[in-house]
């Protein structure tokens, strides 16, 4: 299992935040990205890339395994149900795949579109198991979805979002004054 | 009204580097006059940024009506928008969620396989114990769905489902099951993915699938399949151990064929968990253990001596595993961990202790125990902690089955006493205390040794010297006083003592 995905830069700026396994509020989530970063951070990069038991929230089995490239930390938070060279190269195909999405990506695509790369991801890991590693077949459902998004953008629709949610929000609204 | 984009959100953070907050606080009024709006942009935009603030640490629970608002549109664009924000923010506390059921019962009949991939994401993330049962039956019925792209991602979602709905395990098993024939590899891989996982918890109940991977193991050249199939026969060992002995030849072929790193370390790695239940009822070896324990320890060396660090870190990791059943294949290559012990590494420095204390005979002990006192004074942290536990555990293991000369060891801990700069431990303070007291009180020969060494601890704190009185010397000073005390014969021997000749009673007390 992941239990996450984290990109950090040099200075510890999160760019991606993704819990497979939850971390409740918005404040240990934060707390937790600046432990990863500390551990990471320390490392030269001539060091292995795995690193130990070192966040308590996740207990004694779970491995950080990350990358440096450049200005930013790509690191999955794994246990041992997962290939430590596997997740090695995994993180090498997100970053290809990001690279061919955005064209030569640098840190600022990542600032600017955090949610394309989030929708990158999806396409490779889901729920914290491996969906995809095979390149090609990630970016042409990224390719494909690109594609479906745009074209929405352009349609005038006739009917607006769905009539249920609309119609509970009504009876909502009118409680709500009613008090 | 001009509403800002994500784009103009995330500038004006960067332009107000120093202080951001009252930026970001004027954004968020901003963004809660835009969830009113009736313009589905302007909603969606809103929720995009919201999304975006949730990232940098800002709560966003409060919109999540509003995200479900997004998340139901007929917009592709906006869909996914709302999409990622529930993925990122919904909880079991979020009391709309359930409001999500019948959105996503409707998108899973769309004509869109993507549509129904974004669908199934979502319950992925989102999935509570209420919303997984009432979807299960859906998503179940998406596993033989022509489009194998939904059909991976149907097979994940599962095991999400039983997680927090047990009982569907039962109802649906067969179907995943049945995916292992799947006419799509990809499909194949993702139904051995989510066995691999159940394995892991329950591995008995999943026995009965082992002749299918067995056939998995030698026909599938997916590498990243080939991966999960091994840790799951690894995980079926301890439950089946005649698994065990029918496991070596097909890894091992995979071990010499493969060039894949990855898999071949699994493999070993699985090959070393095996190994310990491949003796037979008469405790004697299979005829194949010795050929594959070999070609497992050259294997290991190999990436031990290789100058990629994660290799050797992995090396040292499945030397660690093939310790437990064949220490003496380990024990060979001593000299090659030793030197890893001086790594920069301490990753690595921890696993090389880690195989050493594990190698160690009564033959090696002292010169292995002065190398690593050796270490311990370079040491630091929580690294030096560690190397001092396993210092005493080697010394001290099975009532120091490996120790021959308990003078040296006393001399030993209190070199590790008198070493201190820097170790605020309180429990590294106490096991040296402790073991000094216990070697003192087990060995009557050594008495008059250990008096002399703690008497001299004792004058050397209290004529004030360089020694620091922190924690770690208290503990020991304590020890030092107890011994000096209950073995007070032996001070008469001792030079140097206040109070001029022979034994002073009081001294004694």
């Amino acid at each position: 299992m992941i239990k996450a995905v984290v990109i950090v830069n040099n200075h510890g700026k999160p760019r991606l935040v993704k819990f497979y396994k939850t971390v409740t509020d918005e404040d240990a989530q934060q707390s937790v990205i600046r432990r990863i970063f500390q551990q990471v951070a320390q490392r030269p990069d001539n060091f292995c890339n795995y690193l130990e038991g070192s966040i308590p929230e996740w207990g004694e089995g779970t491995k950080l395994i990350y990358r440096h490239y450049a200005t930013l930390y790509f690191i999955f938070a794994v246990d041992s149900q997962e290939s430590d060279l596997g997740i090695l190269d995994l993180i090498q195909v997100f970053v290809e795949a990001l690279d061919k999405c955005f064209e030569n990506v640098c840190e600022l695509d990542l600032i600017f579109h955090s949610d394309r790369v989030h929708y990158v991801l999806d396409e490779m890991i889901m729920g914290g198991m491996v969906l995809e590693t095979n390149i090609n077949a990630v970016l042409s459902a990224v390719n494909d979805q690109s594609k479906l998004h745009a074209a929405s953008m352009k349609v005038q629709l006739s009917t607006p979002s769905a009539p249920s949610v609309q119609a509970v929000k009504s009876i909502m609204d009118g409680a709500l004054t009613r008090r | 009204m001009f509403e800002k984009t994500l784009q103009d959100l995330v500038k004006g953070i960067r332009a107000h580097k120093r202080d951001p907050s009252a930026f970001i606080s004027q954004s968020i009024a901003e963004i809660k006059l835009e969830l009113r709006s009736v313009d589905p942009f302007i909603k969606a935009q809103a929720v995009r940024k919201l999304t975006y603030l949730q990232m940098i640490g800002y709560d966003m629970s409060w919109a999540a009506f509003s995200v479900i608002e997004v998340m139901t549109s007929a917009r592709f664009g906006h869909k996914r928008v709302g999409y990622l924000a529930a993925n990122q923010t919904f909880t079991e506390e979020t009391d709309v969620i359930l409001l999500t059921t019948n959105h996503l019962k409707k998108e899973f009949n769309s004509g869109n396989q993507y549509d129904i991939g974004l669908a199934i994401n979502c319950l992925a993330n989102i999935a509570t114990p209420d919303l997984s049962r009432d979807l299960l039956g859906d998503v179940s019925a998406l596993l033989t769905h022509q489009r194998s792209y939904v059909r991976k991602k149907a097979l994940l979602v599962m095991y999400k489902l039983f997680i927090n709905y047990p009982q569907g395990l039962r109802l649906c098993f067969d179907r995943i099951r049945d995916r292992l024939d799947d006419t799509d590899s990809g499909v194949v891989s993702c139904a051995v993915n989510i066995i691999c996982e159940l394995a892991d918890k329950n591995p008995r109940n999943y026995l009965a699938l082992a002749p299918r991977f067995f056939r998995l193991l030698t026909t599938s050249s997916n590498n990243w399949m080939l991966i999960k199939v091994v840790k799951l026969l690894g995980s079926l060992v301890p439950e089946e151990p005649r698994l065990a002995r029918k496991l070596l030849e097909p890894l091992a072929t995979i071990i010499q064929n493969t060039a894949a790193k990855s898999l071949l370390y699994e493999c070993i790695h699985t090959v070393t968990l095996a190994l310990p239940f491949t003796k037979k009822e008469d405790g004697s070896e299979s005829r194949a253990v010795p050929v594959v324990v070999k070609l497992c320890a050259d294997n290991l060396r190999n990436f031990i001596q290789d100058p990629d660090q994660n290799l050797k870190y992995l090396g040292l990791v499945g030397y660690v595993n093939l310790m437990q059943s064949h220490p003496r294949a380990v024990a060979e290559s001593r000299e090659l961990v030793l030197a890893c012990l001086t790594d920069d590494d301490v990753t690595i420095r921890t696993r090389a202790l880690e195989l050493l204390t594990g190698m160690v005979t009564k033959r090696t002990l002292e010169e292995l125990v002065v190398q690593l006192l050796k270490h311990v004074v370079a040491a630091e942290g929580a690294y030096r902690e560690d190397l001092i536990a396993k210092i005493v555990l080697m010394c001290s293991r099975d009532k120091y089955a490996f120790l021959v000369d308990f003078q040296w060891y006393t001399g030993a801990l209190v070199e590790l006493a008198r070493m201190d700069h820097g170790c605020r431990s309180a429990a590294t303070g106490a096991l040296l205390a402790s073991q000094l007291i216990d070697v003192a009180l087990r060995v009557e020969s050594v008495r008059a040794f250990a008096v002399e060494a703690m008497a001299g601890l004792l004058l050397e704190s209290m004529g004030g010297s360089s020694v620091n009185l922190n924690s770690n010397l208290t503990e020991v000073l304590l020890a030092a006083a107890w011994i000096v005390g209950e073995y007070g014969a032996h001070v008469g021997k001792i030079r140097g003592v206040r109070g001029g000749s022979g034994v002073d009673s009081g001294w004694a007390r």
